[in-house]
């Protein structure tokens, strides 16, 4: 028998570094708590005073205990992947608190936590009847995960600041290759969420007047990010507003565009994004399928005003293109043409580098076009093709690793839908419902609840939302044997 | 700081990644993308294009750049590329140059107004390090500022020495002309403290005045003998600079195994026996008399085969030997098996780059190069953290080591009440990273 021999990982980094995080989530913590004291809500505060302080604890102790030993700090690939992962589960356990505090079941509390921060929205929260802070909590959640947890930290904790930065900026971001601004990686990370709240304060101040502050505030949070919880049970619908609905629209397009993007809009370089493939398609496919949903969907609460029903079709096609999964109708009652149609734009979802999920439209023209090349090879066996995108070709380690990535986002979709099934969800139900948590788009086919699944549904489907925040590779590559065992 | 590097090459990655580690603001520019690739890990920006275009230039933005840093393989290129960089407003330049015609004092005008601040030929610095331990073969490391005011040398403790065995604090009671520094043991850079003790086979870095340079030989346990005769191995470009430096003065013989460059040399060398051969061929060797040789210098292109051929040079009675090694990777092995001064002209050419980064003139100061720690000379300025009190109240980082120091120069050593006066030049050792807090302590 030969003996199994195991790859040296530091944990001792690992850990504390999972310590700083969870100090930095206790500070977020704040905010829902002084939301509750604010608005004189008992047990929230309670709830959010208790577990602001477990996680102070937490982190302190994590951070401080393993001080003494941490001689090293050097963090490599694997220590970047499982920090990673492991801090998305742990933001998760720290901030599912509140929920349970208030009276939430074990998986209830965590589906939502992890639902919230991996900006999928999918909801088990009756939030007509529930706290304040419990919703401010739900909308930071959001947030937070939006542009990641991780990126975050980045850009505020210096000891981040070197090559171990790196593996966790490549681990968390979205997209095919991770496109950095400046040179410091903790530069980048400020930039990008400075582009972040720029964004979300904008959109603040164009809601705060008709909505109220306090729903303003929650709703943006929840729309920059692409997320989609929302403070009432109808969700915009709630307000009646064509204003509303095009401010959502604009902000929800907005958040489905690479932040480096936007950045390089924000210091003068408009060229860049105009010039961009991504963009084009991006701005093409939300335009036009709203188009089409206008056209086949009679949307009965717009009435025949042509601008008005243009916004309500496109709100729903950049809700799904976004992965946002805020509608203004009924799944139910769009027949299966536009249904069909709407889990093709959230199967691919906004461009990479964005807050929005998905398998991201950069992999979809990439395959499109590699298709296309392939296609051409038959008739001509000895071409040598490259894939372009905004001019520059791309490697075919690239091209296959994406292949590698959308097979692999397909077969995750589809196990999880045969589970699903197996446990009585009808077809179209249990494949909506698994695209819809990969995707992080958090919508069921007909508008049922998330409330109503099995426990065990909860928790598969928590694990396939961090999947796909996390764009596989993160999550996946800690399960292989290789990660830990050296052969 | 931000640092603009052209070229990814073995300098340029080199650079880039010890500048990244070092907490500055880097960007790489190649038209390789395969030679970016390498760097994807590090903590830095890498940018597609050449370093020529303006396009590229505006782009990384090299008009509020600090330093520029031209390292592409091709001279003409890095000439025009930091010509370039300067008149888009990069504050300080530097381009690699691949012969010694542009080094004359009289031309240095002539780039400056072009827009080249600094030129490097690390071929050149590799033939002075050669010269420094050819003239001092007891000596490992040799480094000097000022004027050679102030003198730090690296050297190899043998059981002779009166160190082995005693506590810092013991050392600087006996010595009171020497300061060490810092230590490498075991294939680390160690900043020593009064409680530790020097052992046998520690590359000791001491620093010492000029005067007492003997002394310090002497308490090493090391006797000068004087070089005459040199074999080089390898007609590279670092043989021609040596022997145009110091030809006349030694008896050196170049063993090159390619004809045509033999020829070459033979008509650059007057002075100098050229032989066609390898120098790794005993029975050549013998031939020539390897025996009555005090030193050999392995200048071939493989790290391993110089490893060799000193290993071999030891066996056939050479004491002091010279290696050239650029996989950084052989350096332990290579000081492990006791071959005497390593050359690697990456470490070298980064080495003056990071003084240079440190403002301080580079041309002044002879640079050491080690792979895990840096040597720097800096000038204290009006003001700086460091002129607030006794150095022993500073509580300077364990990272780092004040050697000594050059006022009015005058060198002079650094003690626990030592305080340092603003337009001090001071020697410093630090472990490779620590030095953006250095740069603060004397800013």
């Amino acid at each position: 028998m030969s003996r199994i021999s195991f790859h040296s990982i530091n944990h001792v980094m690992v850990l504390r570094v999972l310590g700083w995080l969870l100090l930095i989530e206790s500070a977020f913590m704040v905010l829902p708590l002084l939301t509750s004291l604010y608005y004189e809500e008992l047990a929230p505060s309670i709830a959010f005073g208790i577990s602001t302080a477990a996680t102070l604890v937490t982190g302190c102790l994590m951070t401080l205990g393993f001080k003494p030993f941490s001689q090293n700090a050097t963090m490599r690939k694997r220590e970047g992947l499982l920090l990673t992962t492991s801090i998305w589960i742990i933001f998760s356990i720290f901030g599912m608190l509140p929920y349970m505090l208030t009276g939430m079941s074990l998986t209830d509390s965590f589906f939502e936590t992890i639902s919230g921060f991996t900006t999928t929205g999918a909801s088990v929260i009756d939030v007509d009847s529930t706290y304040r802070g419990i919703l401010m909590w739900r909308a930071l959640t959001q947030w937070i995960g939006g542009l990641g947890i991780i990126l975050f930290t980045l850009a505020v904790l210096p000891m981040l600041n070197y090559k171990g930065g790196i593996a966790l900026f490549n681990a968390e971001m979205t997209g095919i290759t991770h496109e950095r601004l400046r040179p410091r990686v903790s530069q980048t990370a400020k930039d990008l969420w400075m582009v972040y709240v720029v964004l979300t304060v904008l959109m603040v101040a164009m809601l705060a007047y008709p909505m109220g502050w306090f729903d303003a505030v929650c709703c943006s949070l929840t729309t920059v990010s692409t997320g989609g919880f929302s403070t009432r049970s109808e969700g915009f619908m709630y307000w009646h507003s064509t204003y509303i609905y095009a401010v959502v629209v604009l902000f929800m397009f907005l958040g489905g565009i690479n932040f480096a993007m936007i950045y390089n809009v924000v210091r003068g370089k408009f060229k860049r994004l105009l010039n961009s493939d991504v963009f084009k398609w991006y701005s093409f496919i939300a335009f036009g399928v709203a188009v089409i949903v206008m056209v086949t969907h009679k949307t009965t609460d717009a009435g025949n005003s042509l601008y008005k029903r243009f916004i309500y079709s496109l709100y729903d096609t950049v809700s799904a293109l976004s992965s946002t999964g805020a509608t203004l109708v009924n799944n139910g009652e769009r027949g299966d043409f536009l249904l069909t149609l709407l889990m093709l734009l959230m199967f691919f979802g906004g461009m990479a580098g964005s807050t929005s999920g998905g398998a991201k439209l950069d992999r979809l023209i990439v395959m499109l076009k590699n298709m296309k090349n392939e296609l051409y090879r038959v008739l001509h066996p000895n071409a040598v093709t490259a894939v372009r995108i905004d001019g520059k070709s791309m490697s075919h380690l690239i091209t296959s690793k994406i292949i590698a990535f959308l097979s692999i986002y397909v077969l995750v979709m589809l196990v999880v839908a045969i589970i699903l099934s197996f446990m009585g969800m009808g077809l179209t139900e249990s494949v909506f419902t698994s695209l819809s948590a990969i995707s992080s788009v958090g919508i069921t086919a007909d508008n049922i609840s998330f409330a109503a699944l099995d426990d065990v549904a909860k928790w598969l489907l928590s694990f396939e939302m961090l999947v796909g925040r996390l764009e596989l590779f993160t999550v996946l590559v800690i399960f292989t044997r290789s990660f830990w065992i050296k052969d | 700081m931000k640092i603009v590097i052209a070229g990814a090459g073995e300098v340029g990655t080199y650079l880039a990644k010890m500048l990244s580690d070092e907490n500055q603001d880097i960007i790489v520019i190649d038209t390789d993308d395969q030679k970016l690739a390498n760097l994807e890990n590090y903590n830095l920006l890498t940018y597609h294009g050449s370093a020529t275009s303006f396009e590229t230039l505006k782009d990384v933005g090299v008009s509020d750049v600090d330093l520029f840093i031209a390292v592409t393989p091709y001279e003409a290129r890095n000439i025009l590329a930091c010509t370039l960089a300067k008149s888009h407003g990069a504050r300080k330049t530097v381009a690699r140059i691949d012969n010694d015609r542009y080094l004359n004092k009289e031309q240095k005008a002539f780039f400056i107004q072009r827009g080249v601040d600094h030129l490097i030929y690390p071929e050149y610095l590799a033939a002075q390090e050669i010269i420094n331990s050819i003239k001092r073969p007891w000596v490992r490391n040799w480094f000097e500022m000022v004027d050679g005011e102030l003198i730090v040398v690296g050297v190899k403790l043998r059981s002779n020495s009166i160190f082995i065995g005693k506590r810092l604090r013991e050392v600087s009671g006996i010595t009171q002309y020497l300061y060490v520094a810092a230590i490498k043991r075991n294939r680390e850079t160690i900043i020593p403290g009064g409680d530790d003790i020097i052992m046998e086979n520690d590359i000791a870095f001491i620093a010492t005045t000029r005067d007492h340079i003997n002394d310090v030989a002497k308490a090493c346990g090391k006797k000068q003998h004087n070089i005459h005769k040199i074999i080089v191995m390898g007609g590279s470009e670092i043989a021609e600079q040596l022997c145009k430096l110091v030809g006349d003065d030694y008896n050196i013989k170049i063993f090159e195994p390619d004809n045509n460059r033999c020829q070459e040399l033979a008509d650059l060398l007057p002075d100098c026996h050229i032989i066609n051969g390898d120098a790794r061929d005993s029975e050549l060797i013998t031939d020539e008399g390897i025996k009555d040789y005090d030193m050999f210098i392995a200048l071939g292109d493989s790290s391993e085969t110089n490893i060799l051929g000193c290993l071999m040079a030891k066996e056939n009675g050479i004491e002091k030997t010279v290696a050239q090694v650029e996989t950084l990777q052989y350096f332990n092995e290579a000081e492990a098996l006791n071959i005497g001064t390593i050359i690697n002209k990456k470490l070298l050419a980064s080495s003056r780059i990071f003084q240079l980064m440190l403002d301080s003139d580079p041309d002044n100061a002879k640079s050491l190069a080690l792979t895990d720690a840096e040597v720097a000379e800096l000038i204290v300025k009006e003001g700086s953290k460091v002129t607030r009190g006794d150095i022993r109240d500073l509580h300077l980082s364990r990272n780092m080591n004040i050697a000594g120091l050059v006022r009015d120069g005058k060198g002079q050593l650094v003690t626990g009440d030592t305080r340092l006066r603003s337009g001090d030049h001071v020697v410093v050792f630090s472990l490779s990273g620590s030095l953006s807090k250095i740069e603060k302590m004397f800013n």
